[in-house]
């Protein structure tokens, strides 16, 4: 059987598979904090007996996009977008320390400050707690402050500190769980140039007109790829009658 | 199999949920005291197809791994309890809260609710109640023969009556307040309620400990940014149609594959 057919049978499914990177980033063009999926084909040469004429291509995720995504502001206090490079530190469901950008902040009924997944903010020293407020900011550095309720507005008391972190992006990677984690299960130390501001949110940094003409682009080669294999058949279907012929 | 047409599935989930909201916060940009929602996205689980930094050989690494996102969804909708611009109604029963609180109600099964609508009007027995009738807790029933009402600040509520020039104390309109006013589940009528999430409810007078102050003879307007809504809907219908092309794309491809195979 002509080996061919296989090769573009595979290109055409990983074809596919990078479209899936592409709908997945375009489903979350307005998710905070949202960083695009990078894929790109990878040659594969096929191993075994023969010659070695046979590449695979095979699309490999090559990490996420990490250029800013534009500021929105919103005003609301616990919204929190980081400046440049760095990322907010959570505790992951495991246990673990993980890293996000999504700076939609939100209490729970306790007073824990948390992401929008209910993960909790971790803090320089823990998990935050934030007693109830009749007003709470952040600062740049992560510092929240609050009125305690009952107190008055010259009674401002520090409630923690967000940790934020900028460890080498080559040291993490992303998890399942769409959070960032350090490649060798270590925590990152708490960076002090990192900054974030307050009221305003990160927004997807996924570029709509890129991802279309991606989109494009590999509907195109995939058309090549099941071209390819309609060639291959007619070939076969030839190569039959000439047997017949015989 | 094809997982591109469930992806872009869900991205036209997410915008049309988002459209939902923002409609309903255009529709209640008039209403007193209503408060806008937001949604919040969130991109779905990754199918992990293989680890990054898993180990090729003993001595190297793949530098990245081949994780493949299945979407995004909404993963809540928040209310934003900003304060809505005071307007004045000249009417003596009408109430808005300046700052953090609620008016609190009794329903007619008698659990309380929690409400920023401080349209309030006289029942046939005098007592103060919200315009859908439920009345205000602590109960304040105003007496017969009433010349003015007047509402401090501090929610006194204190009355003259006729052919009497001295003012009547008649009680105290409370407010209650929460750890995480965002947790409370809205019931619509401008009522909310509270749950696990929001904290149990902190009753106080108003101007006391945190709490906002009360403004007799106005209203909260609703604190919906038509300008800011407008914007989104904008942004949610064009996210909407780059979806929709994911999905045309895809069944470009798969109608190619059957055409031409």
């Amino acid at each position: 059987m002509d080996r061919s057919v296989y090769i573009a049978m595979t290109g055409a499914t990983q074809t596919m598979r990078a479209q899936d990177a592409v709908s997945h980033n375009l489903a979350n063009a307005s998710t905070v904090g949202f960083k695009a999926e990078l894929s790109a084909f990878q040659s594969v040469p096929v191993l075994g007996p023969g010659a070695n004429t046979r590449i695979n291509a095979v699309a490999q995720g090559v990490g996420a996009d990490e250029t800013q995504g534009s500021i929105q502001h919103t005003g609301r206090s616990l919204d929190v977008a980081v400046n440049g490079p760095g990322w907010v530190a959570v505790q992951a469901a495991d246990g673990t320390e993980a890293y996000t950008r999504a700076g939609n902040l939100q209490l729970d009924a306790d007073g824990n400050l948390t992401d929008s997944r209910g993960n909790p903010v971790m803090g320089t020293s823990g998990p935050i707690d934030i007693p109830q407020s009749s007003k709470i900011s952040v600062g740049t550095d992560g510092t929240i402050s609050s009125v305690p309720m009952g107190q008055g507005p010259d009674t401002i008391a520090a409630v923690g500190q967000i940790k934020l972190v900028n460890p080498d992006p080559t040291q993490m990677s992303e998890g399942s769980d769409g959070l960032m984690h350090m490649n060798d299960g270590s925590t990152a130390d708490t960076d002090s140039t990192v900054t974030i501001t307050s009221g305003a949110l990160e927004a997807s940094n996924v570029n709509p007109s890129s991802e279309l003409v991606k989109m494009i682009s590999l509907s195109r080669q995939y058309e090549m790829q099941v071209r390819s294999i309609k060639t291959s058949e007619d070939d076969a279907d030839d190569s039959s009658k000439l047997l017949q012929a015989s | 199999m094809f997982s591109s047409l469930w992806i872009a599935k869900t991205g036209l989930d997410a915008q049309q949920t988002e459209m939902d909201v923002i409609s309903n916060n255009l529709a209640n940009a008039s209403t007193t005291g209503f408060k806008s929602s937001r949604a919040n996205f969130q991109d779905l689980m990754y199918q992990n197809e293989g680890q990054p930094g898993g180990q090729t050989t003993e001595q190297t690494q793949t530098p990245s791994g081949m994780l493949l996102g299945t979407g995004v969804k909404v993963v809540g909708t928040e209310k934003l309890f900003t304060q809505g611009a005071i307007t004045q109604t000249g009417n003596s029963l009408d109430v808005a809260v300046q700052g953090n609180g609620f008016l609190q109600v009794t329903m007619p099964d008698g659990t309380i609710a929690y409400t920023r609508d401080g349209s309030l009007q006289e029942d046939s027995t005098g007592q103060l109640v919200t315009s859908d009738g439920y009345p205000v807790t602590p109960a304040i029933t105003l007496p017969t023969n009433v010349n003015s009402v007047t509402i401090g600040t501090d929610g006194t509520v204190s009355v003259t009556s006729n052919g009497s020039t001295k003012p009547t104390t008649i009680g105290t309109i409370q407010l209650a307040n929460f750890v995480n006013p965002a947790g409370l589940e809205s019931m619509g009528q401008n009522l909310y309620l509270e749950t696990e999430s929001s904290g149990t409810a902190q009753t106080g007078q108003p101007g006391v400990n945190g709490m906002g102050t009360l403004s007799q003879g106005s209203l909260e307007s609703s604190n919906t940014n038509v300008v800011e809504e407008m914007v989104n809907m904008i942004q949610a219908q064009r996210t909407y149609e780059m979806n929709s092309k994911s999905i045309s794309a895809v069944d470009d491809m798969l109608s190619f594959v059957i055409q031409h195979t």
